[in-house]
């Protein structure tokens, strides 16, 4: 258990957000990259700068375990950066990085949810031990084919070390010398008296083998350093090193860069021990990009390196650049947000004030519609501050079905459409989740487990999942889809019939009706629960979270040819254009886009059914007619359909005339939702959304069609 | 907390400990109201303002003591009439009416009394223990009562069990 050091909270919603950003990048790098199968020059310095930040800050906000992490992380990165060719197996460092940055997430949450308070630290002993092999095994290979990587190594690095490229080609290497053959100094001196020909500079430590026969122990402890350049054949004196007399084993710790510079710090003796530290005396110095940063020189260790970090950021995207992105609090636009809401309340307020009534106002008039204008543009704004593209949360989806792929050993293509289709930042967050779950769905039950089932059907061996995004009329609608087995209605209807949640005799439920039954709670058809879905948790958690934000979902799929999931999410949330009507006493508010006509009514035009409900015939189409004052109990004069007024409206599945005593107008409103304390009762299943303060102060109450009609 | 403190006392009055009558501490206030003749109180932390009774908009599909909900200040708060929560006979509403806001957990209700009365404060020596009388509808809303004078006794209502009632 670890404790945040108390001064360190007011930094820690900064170190989340930018660390959490900057992990964010490295998954998309990562992604971006792996499709590639490729690791290009500037991607690799990229994750190396995101993991030396990473370091940077968690080290100052005192998160040691994470700040060793990075930098384990960043150490071999270092090798892959400088060596460029040395990655063989590129699938094991994808896994390694995907494991560290999962790691940070897990902690960085935890923290998260404990500011404050305690959190667990966890031991990452297992995965730095990992990076460390992993870079180990990295640098070795890389001096092994050392004369390759050096041409692209001095490429990447001489923009940067240019003092210092006329030292490249430098090898360094560890040898040993067989147990008990005595007289150790002697022996490394003939060796290198051996290679020394060969070699265009040569140092080797200790360095007084010849006369000090004290270095033997040295040599027995710590093995014998030599470092050689040789431009044209390494791997001859490698060679020669290995054949040499009594020559046991020989290690290359580093190439080039590493040995060189701690040659060039210490040119007689020390050279370091240690691998892992050769890389990090290496990074230390680094000749500062920071020259605009140089203000900042007297700041942390850290801040320095973030203004380095930042500085080789922007030179590196595009030259000039300039940040023209702020970080705002949520908090804060919610509030702007509602401002904007009491703003457009109190402008009808003031514009149809009833003080106003019958006169003339020419100027009046003229001024309000400019406020009105200047309001709705200010309206747009700060929706659209608000707005954020998919593409976040699209990107998680795609590091899903990466893992998903590997671990059900699927092969699937993951298609992407749309993911700038931009939303408001609260449904982004509350779609996570439902996406995560149908994304996992479509990989686990959707595509088929065995290819030849595809191949069999006709459709080609690799599955296809695909995540689009699309604005259609003040809608967001998003689709889930997958070329894979689909729904097989059968199978779902016989496993409803055992949980028993068939509300009505079968044979009556449509097709439709079928497929949807999978958002029921407690529905799961999968036979096996795997790690990833099956657990019947999921689906009704879909759904409930998307009606969540106003919206809808449907499935639609068809047995063999896959399945579409579409959800639906109303753009804006809190203001709408509304048409008001009066029904006895009460005001409602009925959005315009649901409104396809209003019109009175003349009684021959009314037709009944059996049941004596009243219907009526609009252009050869007959719609039943809904009496609001029934259905909400209100006591109204305006009991005759001539007296009254019917609006023909629509809801996702069909068409209703509601009647209403009167049409008041048009009004754009606020939508709030119902008090907390009204939450116990069914007021949102029966019709109404939420309510609304009217210019005069009064409360209307909003109509939400399908919940009315449904 | 001042809840807490007033637990104890009520606690230790049901308890017999008589020390405690001559204890005059002052523990809270409270804001009386009436309904018919008998004498309510809140306590003074959960209320919010006091208003004059105002349109209400009736909302469909609520149980009848919620009356529908006002519009205080651009927010929107429900309005629940105590006579008919206690299942007394309701009166029309006059000029004494009013509705008190009183919030609680971030939940906001008002409640419509006859007339609001006075601001007293709530003395240890005062502080008594329901009696044990379930049977009667508007005693689970009550959490202590507070006597005065020689007859007087003031039923303190219990905000949170006001608000907070788990019904479906």
């Amino acid at each position: 258990m670890a404790k945040i050091e108390p001064g360190m909270e007011s930094m820690l919603d900064m170190y989340f957000f930018e660390t959490n950003s900057l992990l964010e990048q490295l998954d998309e790098i990562l992604l971006r990259t792996e499709q590639a199968n490729a690791f290009e020059s500037e991607d690799i310095k990229e994750i190396f700068r995101i993991m030396h930040t990473i370091k940077g800050s968690s080290a100052m906000m005192g998160f040691d375990n994470l700040s060793v992490l990075a930098h384990k992380a960043e150490d071999m990165f270092f090798v892959i950066r400088e060596n460029p060719d040395v990655i063989t197996d590129v699938s094991f460092v994808y896994d390694l990085v995907f494991q560290v940055s999962d790691s940070y997430k897990a902690q960085i949450e935890a923290i998260q949810n404990n500011v404050g308070g305690e959190y667990e630290q966890t031991n990452f002993d297992e995965l730095i031990d990992k990076l460390i092999k992993a870079k180990d095994k990295l640098s070795s290979e890389a001096s092994g084919e050392a004369p390759a990587a050096d041409n692209a190594a001095s490429a990447a690095s001489s923009s940067e070390k240019p003092a210092n490229a006329a030292q490249e080609g430098k090898v360094t290497v560890r040898v040993f010398f067989e147990e008990g053959c005595q007289m150790e100094n002697l022996r490394a001196f003939l060796l290198i008296n051996t290679i020394r020909d060969d070699c265009s500079m040569l140092e080797y430590y200790p360095a007084d083998v010849e006369t000090n026969s004290e270095s033997s122990k040295e040599i027995v402890d710590h093995g014998f350093l030599i470092s050689f350049s040789n431009k044209d054949n390494t791997n001859h004196i490698l060679k020669q090193i290995e054949n040499a007399l009594n020559v046991q084993s020989y290690e290359v710790i580093s190439t080039g860069e590493a040995a060189e510079e701690s040659a060039a710090a210490a040119p007689k003796a020390e050279i370091p021990p240690e691998p892992v530290q050769a890389a990090v005396k290496t990074e230390k110095p680094a000749p500062a990009p920071a020259k605009p940063a140089a203000p900042a020189a007297a700041l942390t260790d850290s801040a320095v390196e973030k203004a380095q970090a930042a500085v080789a950021a922007v030179n590196q995207t595009n030259g000039s650049q300039k940040q023209s992105l702020i970080s705002v609090n949520l908090a804060k636009l919610d509030a702007l947000h509602d401002i904007v809401g009491e703003i457009i309340t109190t402008e009808s307020m003031v514009i149809s004030n009833p003080d106003l009534e019958g006169l003339e106002l020419e100027s009046f008039s003229k001024a309000a519609r400019d406020l009105k204008k200047l309001t709705a543009e200010l309206q747009d704004t700060v929706m659209s501050i608000r707005m954020v593209p998919l593409a976040g949360v699209f990107q998680k989806m795609n590091r899903i079905v990466r893992d998903m792929r590997k671990k059900l050993n699927k092969d699937v293509d993951f298609v992407i459409e749309g993911e700038d289709t931009e939303v408001d930042k609260s449904i982004v967050d509350s779609l996570q989740d439902p996406l995560m779950h149908l994304v996992r769905n479509c990989m686990d039950h959707g595509i088929e487990e065995n290819v030849q089932d595809r191949i069999d059907l006709g459709k080609p061996a690799k599955g296809t999942l695909k995540l689009s995004a699309q604005n259609s009329s003040g809608e967001v609608i998003i689709t889930v889809s997958d070329d894979g087995a689909g729904i097989d209605p059968e199978k779902i209807m016989e496993k409803a019939r055992r949980q028993g949640i068939l509300t009505k005799p079968e044979s009556e439920y449509t097709e439709k009706e079928i497929q949807n039954l999978i958002l029921l709670p407690g529905f799961s058809t999968n036979e096996q629960v795997t790690e990833f879905s099956g657990r019947g948790v999921g689906m009704d958690v879909v759904k409930a979270n998307v009606e969540k934000c106003n919206g809808t979902i449907t499935v639609d799929s068809k047995k063999g040819k896959g399945t579409t999931f579409i959800i639906k999410i109303p753009l804006t949330l809190a203001i709408i254009d509304g048409m008001e009507i009066t029904v006895g006493d009460i005001v409602f508010t009925v959005p315009i886009s649901t409104i396809r006509e209003s019109f009175k009514v003349e009684t021959e035009q009314i037709v009944y059914d059996t049941g004596g409900n009243e219907m009526i015939m609009i252009r050869g189409v007959c719609y039943p007619i809904l009496r609001l004052h029934e259905k909400f109990l209100i006591d109204t004069e305006v009991k005759s359909l001539e007296e009254g007024i019917l609006l023909l409206v629509s809801s996702d599945n069909k068409d209703v005339c509601i009647f209403a005593d009167r049409l008041i107008g048009e009004q754009q409103v606020v939508v709030k939702p119902f008090p907390k304390y009204l939450a116990r009762y069914n007021i949102k299943g029966e019709g109404l959304s939420g309510c609304t303060i009217m210019g005069d102060g009064s409360i209307s109450l909003i109509i939400d069609t399908n919940t009315l009609i449904g | 907390m001042t809840n807490d403190v007033i637990k104890e006392a009520v606690a230790k009055q049901q308890s017999g400990d008589r020390k405690l009558l001559a204890d005059n501490t002052v523990l809270g206030k409270v804001m009386t109201f009436n309904i018919g003749e008998q004498v309510y109180g809140i306590e003074i932390q959960y209320v919010t303002e006091i208003i004059g009774v105002q349109r209400i908009t009736k909302v469909p599909h609520v149980p009848n003591y919620i009356k529908g909900i006002i519009n205080v200040r651009s927010k929107v708060v429900p309005v629940v009439d105590i006579r008919a929560r206690f299942g007394k006979p309701e009166i029309p509403y006059n000029s004494r009416t009013c509705i008190i806001t009183l919030s609680f957990n971030d939940t906001s209700v008002g409640i419509i009394v006859d007339s609001v009365a006075d601001v007293e404060d709530i003395r240890t020596s005062d502080i008594s223990a329901t009696p044990e009388n379930k049977g009667v509808n508007s005693n689970e809303f009550i959490q202590y009562m507070i006597r005065s004078g020689e007859n007087t006794t003031k039923l303190i209502l219990d905000v949170a069990k006001l608000l907070d009632e788990q019904e479906y």
